[in-house]
């Protein structure tokens, strides 16, 4: 019996291919499919969630509607949300609401700088955002805007799309297990979801400026919400657009020129001044 | 362990040129250890750059010694005087933990 | 410095990986270097899966020689692991690891027998074990054992041959 120790071929146990290129391909491969089944699983809850009729979701959202409704506000408040709503009914007579779709404006007390749609026409304006507005068109952009969400049924396919894309995204991460790296993954399963929102955005943009042209017959206050609003955000050079959840303050300022170009509106005007019971919430001295 | 020291361990079946007089049966030794929390951080950067954790090494390698130990020591109070056919076997009990065991046929040779 | 704060966690995650491809791949080269050298250099210790000497009739001193070794992967493998999980096929990249740590434990199983003056090993089997605890906050790590039995050159007859 000979015994020898000849030396095998031990390739044959590992691969050559450079590490690099295995993990371009697939991290681009695997990207792109989050990437496109999370944009057709949003797209078609969003479609699906926005066709529920309008009188099932304000059912579904009275709860939050009552909430808002029953707040005891100050006499401040009060004369404050009967400014809003009275604005709001003169807005949305111009923005031809679907059959049987109204809006109910609340106001909130907070420092919160924001307004915001929600479910079943409820749509709630906040103070810090309505401390920094100077003038009656301003207000009317912003209303007008929120007004646009619930006309085209934004919060309703939000919440679809939102579900169905954290389906996908648990799916996912479920396959992918233990491992590092998840969170890359997600990331860019959630570009397609930011586009949608970004589209959406840029649509109640849209409405929202037509129907303040169609009040007060130019945009002048929706080119000051949206400086207002650039300079809130911060420096734009450090943000990466499609990280997003709205689009870059400067782009929806070009855009407001743009279309008052392409529809005839004017660009300026003369503003109104708050009515008083908003006026009267602005701290007595304000440095800018 | 004083008589273990010179019984003859081997996972063969049989000792060329001995012959068995006497088979005793299965032996078996058995340890659980676990490294204490220093080295575990330690082996948590490790786990970026990746390469070997020797102190993980060095806890297998030292937790195997003494279930070997324990199996020798189990073999001399039967009367053999070498263990044959010996295997292993080990066990990941949590994170940082093992159980090894170590068994084999305690036998007499002449 | 904004955005360093926005964006910390992807930051973060671009620096660790290119931390494990570098000094991952760097420690992997060197370390198949070393192999094959020590390869090179124990190639005189024969190691055989077979049971039975090839000279049974001969006395011969037995004894169970070891050697094992815990390797765990970096960040860049267990990446490209995660996302190999979703879609299936070779890991090349764990395949590496092994294929190194079973010739490391292989190597040091030889190493064992040079010690005891052995320079053949029968009867070799390879274990492998994962050690890092497969739940969260373990460290993903496996061992492989090598083990067999050294036989050391039989004693010199005390007649002539």
């Amino acid at each position: 019996m000979r015994l020898e120790n000849p030396r095998p071929d031990e390739t044959v146990n590992y691969s050559t291919e450079h590490p690099l290129k295995e993990f371009a391909w697939l991290l681009a491969g695997v990207s792109a499919v989050v990437a496109a089944a999370v944009a057709l699983a949003g797209y078609f809850a969003g479609e699906l969630a926005a066709r529920v009729p309008f009188r099932v979701e304000k059912e579904y959202a009275a709860g939050i509607a009552r909430q808002w409704e029953e707040r005891q506000l100050t006499p401040e408040a009060a004369h404050a949300r009967a400014a809003l709503r009275a604005l709001a009914a003169k807005l949305a007579a111009a923005m031809a609401l679907p059959e049987g779709m109204d809006v109910t404006v609340h106001y909130d007390d907070a420092k919160t700088v924001n307004a915001m749609a929600t479910l079943g026409g409820n749509v709630v304006f906040y103070r810090g955002l309505l401390e920094r507005l100077a003038s009656e068109d301003a207000v009317a952009t912003v209303l007008a805007h929120e007004i646009a969400h619930a006309k085209l049924r934004h919060p309703a396919s939000a919440l679809g799309r939102g579900v169905a894309v954290g389906v996908v995204l648990s799916v996912v991460s479920s396959g992918m297990g233990r491992s590092v790296g998840g969170d890359p993954v997600q990331l860019a399963g959630m570009l397609p979801l930011l586009k949608y929102n970004r589209d959406q955005e840029r649509a109640a943009d849209e409405e929202a400026l037509a129907a303040v042209a169609a009040v007060y017959g130019h945009v002048g206050g929706a080119r000051e919400v949206f400086t207002v609003l650039g300079k809130l955000g911060g420096d734009e050079a450090a943000r990466v657009g499609i990280l997003q959840t709205h689009p870059l303050g400067s782009e929806r300022l070009a855009r407001v020129d743009e279309l008052a170009r392409l529809r005839g509106w004017a660009r300026e005007g003369p503003v109104r001044e708050l009515p008083p019971a908003l006026a009267q919430l602005k701290p007595a001295k304000r440095a800018e | 362990m004083a008589g273990s020291s010179n019984i003859l361990v081997s996972n063969l079946e049989l000792v060329p040129g001995r012959r068995v007089k006497t088979h005793l049966g299965v032996v078996q030794g058995s340890t659980v250890r676990a490294k204490h929390a220093g080295k575990d951080i330690l082996a948590g950067l490790k786990n970026i750059v990746g390469g070997e954790l020797t102190a993980y090494t060095e806890l297998m390698q030292e937790a195997r010694e003494e279930a070997v130990g324990r199996m020798l020591a189990q073999a001399a109070s039967v009367g053999a005087n070498a263990v044959l056919n010996v295997r292993f076997a080990t066990t990941s009990i949590t994170a940082g933990a093992a159980e090894i065991l170590a068994y084999g046929t305690a036998v007499v040779l002449e | 410095m904004q955005a360093f704060f926005e964006y910390f966690d992807l930051l973060l995650f671009v620096v660790l990986l290119a931390l494990g491809y570098g000094i991952g791949r760097m420690n992997e080269q060197r370390h198949y270097r070393s192999i094959r050298q020590r390869e090179r250099e124990l190639a005189g210790v024969l190691a055989f899966g077979i049971r039975f000497p090839p000279d049974p009739k001969t006395p011969r001193d037995c004894v169970l020689v070891t050697g094992s070794v815990v390797v765990s992967s970096d960040y860049f493998k267990q990446f490209v692991a995660g996302l190999r999980t979703l879609i299936g096929g070779r890991m090349a990249a764990y395949e590496s690891l092994l294929d190194r740590a079973r010739r490391e434990a292989m190597l040091r199983m030889k190493a064992d027998a040079v010690r005891h003056g052995a320079s053949l090993i029968l009867n070799v089997k390879v274990e492998s074990t994962n050690v890092g605890g497969g739940m969260r906050g373990g460290v993903p790590a496996m061992e492989v054992f090598a083990y067999g039995t050294a036989l050391k050159p039989p004693r010199e007859a005390p007649r002539a041959a």
